[in-house]
Order: C-alpha cells, then sequence, then structure tokens
C-alpha cells in the first residue's frame, strides 16, 4: 500500500496528526504542573518571583458538562441512530469525506527536521549528538 | 538593566554540555541561556528582572523551547515553570552541590529516553452515537428531551448529560488502556496525563528510547487510524521528559 506525503498540522482526516509545534494550552500542560519543583532543593535563596501563569485544568464532570452532552445528543438525528449505527459505518462515513489524509512519510520528516534544529542547541564537549552517540552505544555494546 | 536581578532555572544537564550562543530565555527582553556547573551536573540558567512578572505567552514558550532543545541533544531533567534562584553561588551552593547524584543518577536513567505525548480527542457527533447506541436508557431519555424547550426539560438532561458523562468516562478509561497496551512493546514508562477537555480520549506521556521512536510512532499510527472517523489523534514530541521527572522529597 502507498500512501501519500501531505504536509501535517490540519485538522480531520485520518491517522495521527504530527503538528510541528504544540499550542499554548499543550506548553501549559507540560510545564506548570510537571517537572521539578525547586522548593523542594532549594530553600533560602529562593527567588518568590510573580507569576501570571493560571491554571487551565478543566473540570470534567460539571452540569455545565452535562447540558452540553445532554445538548450534543438532541441534535443528533435520531433516526439514525435508533438504527443503532455501529462503528464500522462511523468509520466508512468518515472515510468518505477523509481526502485530507496524514501519513507516516510526513510526519518522520517533521520528526527529523525537529531533531536537526535542536541539535544546534547544546553538543557535548566530546562532541558528539545524542542520537549519534546513543546509537554508536548501542552498535558497539 | 534593573538592579535586581535573579537566575531562572530551566532544568538540569551534565556538565559536558556547552550551550551554543544565540539562545534567548524568558523575561523581557530575553537574556541569553547559560550554563552553571558544578561538579558533574549544570543548571540551564538564564538572568532575569526579579521586578517583572513572568508568565507571558512568550515565557512559556521560552521554558518549553530551551527545555526540548536541550532534550533534543542530551538527557535533561526539567524544573516546572517559575524557578528562580538569588545567586549564581545560590545555584551551586544550593541546587546542585547537595544534589548532585540524585541529579546524576536520574540524568544517568534517561540517557537515550525522549518523550512524546499521545492525545485524541473523540468526535463528538460519532462519540455520542456510540454511547447512545449502546445505552438504551440514555436513549429513551434523548426521546423525552426532543424538541422540548430547555427549561422544562433541565432535570432530565442533566440526568441524561450524567449518564453520558459516566459512560463517556468509561470509554476514555477503555481507550487510555488500549493505547498503553499498544505502545508497551517499546516504551520504557508510560504516564496518564488527566484528560483536558471532557470529549478527550486518551492523554498519555511516554519515554521511549530514541532508536524505538519510529517504531513507535508507527504503532501508534495504526491505533489512530483504527480510529479514524471516532476520534482524532495527534502525537507531540520529541520533548524534554516532564512527566518523568519527579520531586520524591518534601
Amino acid at each position: 500500500m502507498t500512501t501519500a506525503v501531505q504536509p501535517t498540522g490540519g485538522s480531520g482526516g485520518g491517522g495521527l496528526e504530527r503538528p510541528g509545534g504544540s499550542g499554548l494550552a499543550e506548553v501549559v500542560d507540560s510545564i506548570l504542573d510537571k517537572g521539578l519543583v525547586i522548593d523542594a532543593y532549594v530553600r533560602v535563596s529562593l527567588v518568590g518571583i510573580e507569576l501570571l501563569t493560571v491554571d487551565a485544568r478543566v473540570v470534567v464532570a460539571s452540569v455545565d458538562t452535562y447540558l452540553r452532552f445532554a445538548e450534543a445528543a438532541n441534535r443528533l438525528d435520531l433516526a439514525e441512530t435508533g438504527q443503532s449505527k455501529g462503528l464500522p459505518e462511523f468509520v466508512e462515513g468518515a472515510q468518505e469525506k477523509g481526502a485530507e489524509k496524514k501519513v507516516k512519510g510526513a510526519a518522520r520528516g517533521a520528526i527529523d527536521t525537529a531533531r536537526e534544529t535542536v541539535e544546534g542547541f547544546v553538543e557535548r564537549h566530546n562532541g558528539g549528538s545524542r542520537r549519534k552517540s546513543s546509537t554508536h552505544a548501542r552498535a558497539e555494546g | 538593566m534593573s538592579t535586581e536581578h535573579g537566575w531562572y532555572v530551566y532544568g538540569i544537564v551534565e556538565s559536558d554540555v556547552e550551550v551554543l550562543p544565540g539562545n534567548e530565555g524568558v523575561g523581557d527582553p530575553p537574556a541569553p541561556v547559560e550554563l552553571i556547573r558544578s561538579g558533574e551536573v549544570a543548571a540551564l540558567v538564564s538572568r532575569v528582572d526579579v521586578d517583572k512578572p513572568l508568565g507571558s505567552r512568550a515565557d512559556l514558550f521560552a521554558h518549553r523551547d530551551v527545555l526540548d532543545a536541550a532534550a533534543g541533544a542530551v538527557p535533561v531533567l526539567p524544573m516546572r515553570f517559575g524557578a528562580v534562584l538569588s545567586s549564581r553561588t545560590a545555584v551551586v551552593h544550593e541546587l546542585l552541590e547537595p544534589h548532585a547524584d540524585e541529579f546524576t543518577d536520574a540524568l544517568n536513567q534517561l540517557e537515550g529516553e525522549t518523550q512524546y505525548v499521545f492525545h485524541a480527542r473523540y468526535d463528538e457527533s460519532a462519540l455520542v452515537h456510540e454511547v447512545l447506541s449502546e445505552n438504551p436508557d440514555a436513549m429513551a431519555l434523548v426521546e423525552q428531551i426532543r424538541d422540548e424547550p430547555i427549561e422544562s426539560t433541565r432535570d432530565t438532561r442533566l440526568q441524561l448529560g450524567e449518564l453520558l458523562g459516566t459512560a463517556v468516562e468509561a470509554k476514555r478509561s477503555a481507550d487510555t488502556d488500549v493505547v498503553i497496551e499498544a505502545v508497551t512493546p517499546v516504551v520504557a514508562a508510560v504516564s496518564v496525563r488527566p484528560p483536558t477537555h471532557e470529549e478527550d480520549a486518551a492523554h498519555v506521556a511516554m519515554l521511549v528510547d530514541i532508536d524505538n521512536s519510529g517504531e513507535l510512532e508507527d504503532l501508534l499510527d495504526s491505533l489512530a487510524r483504527s480510529w479514524e472517523g471516532r476520534a482524532n489523534a495527534r502525537l507531540l514530541g520529541p520533548m524534554a521528559p516532564y512527566d518523568f521527572v519527579t520531586t520524591t522529597q518534601g
């Protein structure tokens, strides 16, 4: 089976999206409540700098959520649902509009590009990049 | 320039690392990213004005960019956003020296590993179809609210919504397990992230050997294709191991 290479980053379609960069929400997910907490390591010389960021966590179970779900159900075409449309039919339905498929080839390209970019950021004294050195070690071992 | 400044700490790396010139960090204007070394470990830092609050969009991206860029080349222990110390000496004597052994251990464990995040969200109408077709009670409630004003059907709507919400949670849990099972052969560790949206299907961080990245992506691509029309999936990374570095003390 052959696949066509198309740019990543769009929406819809099938397969795995490989966005070139992540959005603010995704950045917030990673850096605000994860990672090492400095207070646990440093107590005397901490600087209590004011942080503007807010907790972006959503409350998943709420009255608003329930009303939204109910409205989504209300909007559905009941005749269709009444026939117990199963997943395979959904998949078929989706494939009909699957004109903007994203494929691995493009994604793989994105990975390589990203890594080339980051290799320019830091380097080890011994000159080896991370990928090269790890591959090298594995080849030897 | 302000008289008061501190040292913003992005993360910890091994000390045999060099930061190349031209990289800028948080703050406005941003200062260059540098290294403060102590023995075998070093902190990725940049100078910040302590009178100015941090947390602009640019600051958040800068923090992430510095760590992801570093993680692309060497093992790195990310700090949580917003860590500032008063002086270079403090970075050495309070952060690096006293914790050198644990940092070194953690960095050794991360050698050759990188993080990806798989995030999938249900297609709303496919999701509701799927849940209703499996749940006659919910379907009966839909019939009751059909074409009725919201005001007179609020209780029924809440009941229906709760049924759907519970069903979606169960699906999320099952689909998260599917993701974990799919990637287990190639990952070193997984960490389930809390949903960031009520229609999230799965949100899973994975630590993987850099050499297995392609295989991981193939597995997840197959999974995403099997969910086509039902959920949209994206894979973020490689990135710093945010979800796999934790502070165990205090």
